[in-house]
């Protein structure tokens, strides 16, 4: 705190409603004013805090303004956080996923399947919008504070060996997709290094989360992708409507390809970041239905992401073409022929935006849960010096990542393996902590669950968790499923 | 454009009044220094996280074997 200045005052606290979108200008410029119930003490104010005030002046101002552009404004200042999370989540391995479920399924059962996990994601990650707003804290804070320390630092050591080792996966993408353009590894990782701390070196969050949405917006390539390789709409249409053809039935690989899409949409550093994010950006409970719009949103854009890659790998199914070991590159160079040298440079620098995107993400989930469980100062917002613990922990966790990447001989695809079972793994502890955070009463007040959203969340909260456990399983055990279809 | 503030700059007392008029007052910096209080755990809840921590701790154990396994 060694910037921050301690002024004796009267501290008012902005208006805590709950008004939502669309109220009338008189009722929200009244609220938007702070009221006068002054609390005086001695209060210690920060760059951070500075830089934080200058936003939510925005949003206030916004606010208090009547008509639709005002409100669409509102909007543009309040996404960020669900946008981000949902299109850093359409990662390397992720796409690489939904890639290999086109070209092994084709369009049919998986399209409609795809849609719900992210629909499941929506109901995960709004519940970290509500705490953020409610409590202003990160998520790591959260549990250590609530649930003690024996508790938050099993829930830290998920967070970080999964982080760190999901981080070795990004730039193995990054490096696969670039690699089909010619670009050395080591320019490649560089080069996204590079990126990563143009992004940082704002010390300022509204800029970085805007540097990265545009970068995030690149995930959305797979849809011309998708167009290039011509699929029949009509079967696409009936796939929605019937969940089917699933090709081959139930059988032990359509499990595992089921569990993995279902991993590939909701992981551990999701609940993190988005939480802390939230709080980084300073919403506040009135923005919670912001907060909605926007994980909505970036929800309905990674789905539309997920389907176009499967619809694009599609042809490899129809084709006969077997992709079941297929990376980034191999896909590349396999739908080559089929959507063209153009499509094929498409889908090459899709893989290497998922990877970029999510290794920015990943790394400031990671940095975001060490500053709030190490007590040291934690925002986008620190000028460098002050925050020097949280960048080198963001850079430095990206940078080994990066090196070890580079290690010749490394067998990645068995790492990008690994790596997906161990995030896996995690994730049902990780949503119970979050479960029970949200349903906490004394921290979460008029925010908390409300029973019928609870049985939702409850639902696919099981859901989640039993599909975690079960993935875990046939990783490790793949012979436990042989039952199913004994193929 | 976002106000963009140099790391030496001195505060001034507009940004007193604006931090104090924008952000709530556990919006600050220096609040989120004052811990959450603890929440006690029940029996059942104990339970459940034990039970998953053993089940993380168990399959982990299973991955590093298999990785052992396949690097000989």
């Amino acid at each position: 705190m060694g910037s921050g200045k301690r002024i004796p005052t009267s501290l008012a606290s902005p208006a805590d409603s709950t008004m939502e979108f669309g109220e009338t200008e008189a009722s929200e410029a009244s609220s938007a004013t702070p009221p006068a119930s002054p609390l005086t003490t001695d209060v210690v104010i920060t760059h951070e805090d500075i830089d934080r005030a200058h936003d939510r002046e925005r949003v206030f101002l916004a606010r208090a303004r009547r008509g639709i552009f005002s409100r669409f404004r509102l909007l543009w200042l309040l996404v960020g956080p669900g946008i981000l999370v949902m299109l850093g989540e359409n990662d390397g391995p992720s796409m690489l996923s939904y890639a290999t479920t086109g070209s092994q399924f084709g369009i049919g059962f998986f399209i409609p399947f795809v849609v719900l996990t992210f629909f499941m994601a929506v109901v995960v990650q709004e519940m970290t919008v509500r705490l953020g707003s409610a409590t202003h804290r990160g998520h790591a804070e959260l549990i250590f504070d609530r649930f003690g320390p024996f508790w938050g630092w099993f829930s830290l050591v998920d967070l970080g060996i999964g982080n760190f080792l999901t981080l070795i996966t990004e730039f193995i993408a990054i490096r696969a997709g670039l690699g089909f353009f010619g670009v050395p590894p080591w320019i490649a990782i560089l080069g996204a290094l590079a990126v990563l701390y143009l992004a940082l070196v704002t010390h300022r969050y509204w800029t970085w989360e805007r540097i990265s949405l545009a970068a995030a917006a690149f995930n959305l390539v797979f849809i011309p992708v998708a167009f290039l390789a011509r699929p029949d709409w009509s079967s696409v249409g009936h796939a929605l409507m019937t969940w089917r053809p699933l090709p081959g039935g139930l059988t032990k690989s359509t499990l595992l390809i089921l569990l993995a899409d279902i991993g590939a949409t909701v992981t551990p550093w999701m609940l993190f970041f988005q939480q802390s994010a939230t709080v980084d950006k300073g919403l506040t409970k009135r923005d919670v239905r912001f907060g909605r719009i926007d994980t909505a949103l970036g929800a309905a854009l990674a789905a539309t992401a997920a389907v176009a890659t499967i619809l694009a790998t599609a042809p490899l199914f129809i084709h006969h073409m077997s992709a079941e070991h297929f990376q980034a590159a191999e896909f590349a160079q396999a739908l080559e022929p089929l959507v063209g040298r153009f499509g094929a440079a498409l889908f090459a620098l899709g893989m290497v935006e998922a990877g970029m995107v999510a290794c920015i993400t990943i790394s400031t989930s990671s940095a975001y849960a060490f500053g709030e469980v190490a007590h040291q100062p934690h925002s986008l917002n620190l000028p460098l010096r002050q925050g020097k613990s949280f960048y080198l922990v963001l850079f430095l966790c990206a940078a080994a990542a990066g090196a070890i990447v580079l290690i010749p001989g490394l067998p990645l695809v068995y790492v990008v393996l690994v790596v997906n079972v161990i995030a896996v793994l995690a994730m049902p502890p990780a949503l119970v902590f979050l479960f029970m955070l949200a349903n906490d009463r004394e921290i979460m007040g008029d925010l908390v669950t409300p029973p019928l959203v609870n049985v939702l969340a409850s639902s696919v909260v099981i859901f989640l968790t039993v599909a975690g456990i079960l993935f875990g399983i046939s990783v490790v055990a793949p012979n436990i499923f042989a039952f199913i279809g004994g193929k | 454009m976002p106000h963009e503030r140099h790391e030496h700059e001195p505060l001034t007392s507009s940004d007193q009044e604006l931090v104090l008029s924008s952000l709530e007052r556990d919006q600050l910096a220096a609040a989120k220094k004052q811990p959450i209080p603890r929440r006690k755990l029940r029996g059942f809840e104990k339970f459940i996280f034990w039970s998953l921590r053993i089940y993380v701790l168990f399959m982990i154990a299973v991955v590093l074997y298999q990785v052992l396994a396949g690097a000989r």
